[in-house]
């Protein structure tokens, strides 16, 4: 196989030299295609059947749901769930498991392509065009058949993962200490795939468009973090040059990592408090290894996630309590469940929206499902007896909407009190600010919390009006856009005048190109990935708040993004040259 | 156990499409009897969605209803009643 250079979007800094192997794949782009013993054909049979009635299932419970108005669209489910029984397809697909003894995913294949042979020969183009809800129909099952698939590709030694796109909830299963690095077709600059990279410390890139033609599971690949470049069949000197590299970066995170315990103070002695975020449980202990002066976000959402059955309180109070007393003296700020758009969990997943992003999640998804909210309330409350917790809601977008949190959060304390349960009555309560409507109004919400956190990665992607995971648009992605530098700005400046504090807790939190301009508006704390603290309290030790202030003071009076990008690389280069070597930044050219 | 037939012609402008497909074979799977329908030489399973809609019998042409089985009267009935009533579509 020839040298290739396949490039992406580079997410989370490092070098990885190794074997690569799929973890997954496009749907259709590969079936799994394997042979079946005799003895286990009833079983894959079974399988089968368990897939349709997964299908079936799902099919009826939209039917159930749609209005009066989509009569229409209500046939045409109809019709695929009379597809679904159809012994044309999967009764076929089964006589084809048992006769061939193959697995189901590839007996559907099969039974698809005869009947696209019958259907092509059909010189009526509008019955011709059906098997489109046939192709449907079979990737349903097919889709469910693959999730089902109990065993994740078995990796047997350290690899590059190479996948079509990872979720969250992947990471639960993929045995993640075999993982050196990974790289997925999907995704962009700030996608999950990049928190979950930077949070297991291990290169990535993402949006890599051809990885699937070209690469090969085996075969050694150079993945490059920090140009976002993946070199499939390398030179032998583009070895020994990416070895070099990668030394280096080692050699870089030992330095920084020295410094990792001191306050980030600047050098005229401004401080700002580093904190970490965290997306599981498992991380916490890496906290204060890293240099982290507490938890700014312990996102709750990877308890819900990847299982059948919700967590219970007792099961929440347990995990909430190790972690409060884990950080203790230093404080965690917990948010509450910000499930939905693209965190969903399979116990929801019935839950069909042509448009996530703005739909039911957040603050909104926990208003609706209040049993769920309430556990969760409780065992918050529950746990704030020890240690230094706060609360804090997401996505919240109006005044009704937090006080409708805050009666319920009272309601919920009376319940704990009449049921002699102990918690903290003063446990500090905050919110996000990470809709341009919360920006808006941040003086009427600072009259009813204790602090804001401002979370720019939706901020940005809700102000700016696209979609971060998107490889065509990340590049609209702009921290630096006048829109948002004013909206950060004055969400400071509105929490300071009603006297509360306001920490920041997106990915500029961790850009070294960005947090000199954040401490120049005098930003509380920093909330940041725990591989990123040492690298960020280096450079608020080098930086002086005098020229923060100075390059804040330029960037506000410049009108355009890439004006202030070049500006801002300019000035940050010249401040820290070697510091920056490593960093990638979401700061475009 | 005796074959019962009956002679139907499609009223619905667009023929024996995906939705009067979908019907006839919700509506024949709710009988034990066995049905099949006979087009232009061809003979399919009523209970098949995607054989029924492989016929493509386009509007105005005639087919055979056949069913053998104990409720095959009933059953005959009833899928010869969806066809007169263009499978509740107004054209």
């Amino acid at each position: 196989m020839a040298r290739k250079i396949l490039r992406g979007i580079p997410v989370s800094v490092g070098i990885a030299i190794g074997k690569g192997f799929f973890f997954n794949r496009r749907k259709g782009f590969v079936t799994p295609r394997l042979v079946i013993p005799k003895e286990k054909v009833q079983q894959e049979i079974n399988r089968l059947k368990q897939a349709i009635a997964t299908v079936e299932q799902e099919l009826k419970e939209l039917v159930g749901k749609i209005p009066a108005e989509l009569k229409e669209h209500e046939a045409i489910l109809n019709s695929h769930l009379m597809i679904l029984k159809d012994k044309k397809l999967f009764g076929e697909a089964q006589k084809i498991i048992a006769h061939q003894q193959i697995n189901a995913e590839w007996a559907i294949e099969k039974a698809v392509f005869k009947l696209k042979a019958i259907f092509q020969k059909i010189d009526n183009e509008y019955i011709r065009q059906r098997m489109q809800d046939v192709n449907l129909v079979a990737d349903k099952v097919s889709a469910v058949l693959l999730g089902s698939q109990l065993q994740v590709p078995h990796i047997s030694e350290r690899a590059i993962l190479l996948a079509h796109d990872v979720a969250p909830s992947d990471f639960t299963s993929i045995e993640v200490d075999k993982i050196m690095a990974f790289a997925t077709v999907l995704g962009g600059k700030t996608s999950h795939a990049g928190i979950m990279a930077r949070s297991l410390q291990i290169p990535a890139v993402v949006g890599v468009e051809h990885l699937e033609s070209y690469a090969i599971d085996g075969e050694v690949i150079i993945l490059d973090g920090f140009e976002g470049k993946i070199i499939l069949n390398p030179s032998e000197q583009e070895l020994a040059e990416y070895t070099q590299l990668s030394y280096r970066f080692e050699d870089y995170q030992k330095t920084i990592s020295k410094y990792r315990h001191l306050p980030a103070e600047t050098i005229d002695g401004y401080q700002v408090r580093i904190l970490a975020n965290v997306e599981m449980f498992e991380e916490v202990s890496v906290v204060k290894e890293r240099g982290g002066e507490g938890i700014g976000l312990y996102r709750t959402e990877y308890g819900f996630l990847n299982r059948n059955q919700l967590p219970d309180e007792e099961e929440l109070v347990e995990e909430y309590l190790d972690l409060a007393s884990i950080m203790y003296p230093l404080p965690v700020v917990i948010r509450t469940l910000d499930i939905g758009a693209d965190k969903t969990s399979s116990i929801f997943s019935s839950i069909e929206e042509t448009n996530p992003a703005l739909g039911l999640r957040g603050i909104r998804f926990c208003l609706k499902y209040k049993s769920l909210f309430r556990t969760q309330l409780r065992a918050i409350l529950r746990a704030s007896v020890v240690g230094n917790l706060s609360i804090m809601f997401p996505m919240i977008s109006g005044l009704h909407e937090l006080l409708e949190v805050k009666k319920f959060l009272a309601q919920v304390q009376e319940e704990l009190k009449k049921e002699g349960l102990e918690y903290n009555p003063e446990l500090p309560l905050g919110i996000m600010i990470e809709l341009p409507s919360a920006v808006l109004i941040a003086d009427l919400l600072a009259q009813e919390v204790d602090f804001f956190s401002i979370g720019t990665n939706d901020l940005i992607q809700y102000s700016l009006g696209i979609d971060r995971t998107s490889k065509y648009v990340s590049y609209l992605y702009q921290p630096l856009h006048p829109a948002i530098v004013r909206s950060i700005k004055h969400v400071v400046d509105v929490a300071h005048r009603a006297g509360i504090e306001v920490s920041l807790c997106g990915e500029l939190s961790a850009d070294p190109f960005c947090v000199p301009i954040l401490m120049g508006m005098e930003v509380d704390s920093l909330s940041l990935t725990p591989q990123a603290i040492p690298g960020i309290k280096r450079v608020v030790r080098q930086a002086s708040m005098e020229n923060c202030k100075e390059l804040l003071q330029t960037v506000l009076n410049l009108k355009d993004v890439k004006e202030s990008n070049r500006v801002v690389r300019e000035k940050i280069f010249s401040q820290f040259p070697e510091e920056l070597t490593f960093y990638s930044s979401l700061i475009g050219d | 156990m005796e074959e019962l037939s009956r002679e139907v012609t499609v009223l619905n402008k667009l023929g024996l499409h995906a939705r009067p497909a979908a019907k006839l074979a919700q509506e024949a799977n709710k009988f034990q009897a066995e049905i099949k329908i006979l087009y232009n030489d061809v003979e399919v399973d009523a209970k098949s969605v995607l054989d029924v809609l492989t016929l493509a019998v386009p509007m105005g042409e005639t087919l055979t209803l056949k069913a053998k089985g104990e409720d095959s009267n009933t059953a005959l009935k009833e899928l010869v009643s969806l066809f007169e009533q263009r499978f509740g579509e107004d054209k």
